[in-house]
């Protein structure tokens, strides 16, 4: 299991008119549960803490670590330790195909290109998605992509996954199908989502509100402790 | 993005003679087209050239439209260089360089419809790895190049939206309208690849 530390980790950007705006004030959190929701409104500054766990973004003040390293100063270690899964499954597809990304996924872990292509296609076959091997990413369903997107990004082995809202672009089916796959893996995940119910199933939760974490215990109490705020 | 766009760069599956060729062959002929087409300039011989790799490309069982979008794309360049050449030294030189254009672009078209992306990087690869002596990443630089090829449809397809949006709003003739969206959304294309190569640990030097 990972362990990520945020020592009053903060981020802030500057906005059109010149402004500094802070999207997550100073924020100390020890994160090694294998399963960890983050839930919040819109713009409250999920994504943010997400981006920051492995070094899409770095921390303006403070620290973020993974396993003792850091991510500003170890950012392609943290990088190859910590997968990333985006909201819009677009973004996470740079290959024309799903076979053609996953051995781009694989390059570095297997350097033959025929065991390369072979574990391509067993992957591909994993998740039910051989029909659609040389298919053009942009003709498969939302529910496709996510999963073609979730494949390449579990494909280098990453000892951690965070996923940013997963189901949100989703539908009931899709998002069902997503949550059953996120639940038989043994990586530890952090995820954000508005999905409750995916935020219920995990050990421990995280609520965020104007970039403040202002609830962080069992997942039940932090859905509730969500509820309640908006009730 | 538009899906047409899509079609210029991609590979399509297949099995024919053209898919099965070995890379270093392929490349070999696609040479051989670009030498054919610019080192010996004569019209019947371009026209030849030209001929040929319509053949090949129906061969390889490509679809026409393929055929066709790359030239629909240059199109505008073509009509510049065919008017110049014409005024210039006549209708066969004109045609000559035209037809030599078509055919060296959709050569190397065919070359990347049936080649699949993973075996051009390995190829890549292959070629830079004597520069890692000097300092080179080969796995850096293949990737560099085939996200360069990739992109190319993105952009693209990209000015052909934004082309699209300006019409719908009387706004065909505005050249900022029609441009800086395009610019816009490449620079917000590419950082978004870069994040997504970040995403997966991909891109950053070998230890």
């Amino acid at each position: 299991m990972s362990r990520v530390l945020l020592q009053d980790a903060s981020f802030s950007a500057e906005t059109s008119d010149g402004s500094v705006r802070t999207i997550l004030h100073p924020t100390t959190l020890d994160l090694s549960e294998q399963r960890i929701a983050v839930i919040g409104a819109n713009g409250s500054g999920k994504s943010t803490l997400l981006r920051m766990l492995n070094g899409l973004l770095l921390p303006t003040t403070g620290s973020v670590s993974v396993d003792g390293l850091d991510t500003r100063a170890d950012g392609s270690a943290v990088r190859r330790q910590v997968g990333f899964v985006f909201t819009d499954p677009l973004s996470q597809l740079v290959m024309p195909t799903p076979l053609e990304d996953l051995e781009l996924s694989l390059r570095r872990r297997i350097k033959s290109a025929t065991a390369r292509r072979q574990e391509a296609l067993r992957i591909l076959q994993e998740y039910g998605l051989e029909p659609l091997n040389d298919s053009s990413i942009y003709e498969l369903s939302g529910g496709e992509r996510q999963l073609v997107a979730l494949a390449t990004v579990l494909a280098v082995e990453p000892k951690l996954l965070v996923l940013d809202e997963p189901s949100t672009l989703l539908d009931l089916r899709n998002t069902r199908l997503l949550r059953s796959r996120l639940a038989g893996l043994s990586q530890q995940l952090i995820l954000s989502t508005h999905d409750l119910e995916l935020a219920v199933d995990c050990s421990r939760a995280l609520v965020i509100e104007a970039g403040h974490v202002v609830f962080d215990g069992p997942a039940a109490d932090a859905v509730a402790y969500y509820r309640r705020m908006y009730s | 993005m538009r899906g047409h766009a899509y079609l210029v760069g991609a590979f399509c599956p297949g099995r024919s003679a053209v898919h099965r060729a070995p890379l270093w062959l392929k490349g070999l002929l696609l040479l051989a087209v670009a030498a054919a087409s610019f080192a010996f300039p004569n019209a019947y011989l371009a026209s030849a050239v030209l001929a040929a790799v319509v053949i090949v490309h129906f061969a390889a069982r490509l679809p026409a439209a393929r055929l066709w979008h790359p030239v629909r794309m240059m199109l505008i360049f073509l009509v510049l260089i065919a008017g110049f050449q014409y005024w210039q030294s006549g209708p066969a030189t004109a045609w000559q360089v035209v037809a030599g254009i078509m055919a060296t672009v959709l050569a190397s078209n065919i070359l990347t419809a049936t080649t699949p992306v993973s075996t051009l990087l390995d190829s890549l690869e292959w070629a830079v790895e004597p520069l890692r002596r000097f300092g080179a990443d080969p796995e850096r630089f293949s990737l560099t190049v085939s996200l360069m090829l990739r992109s190319i449809p993105y952009v693209i397809g990209a000015f052909d939206d934004v082309r699209d949006a300006a019409r719908a709003r009387g706004l065909e003739r505005n050249v900022r309208a029609r441009t800086l969206p395009v610019l816009i959304g490449t620079v917000a294309y590419a950082r978004a690849t870069g994040e997504a190569l970040a995403a997966r640990g991909l891109g950053d030097p070998q230890d």
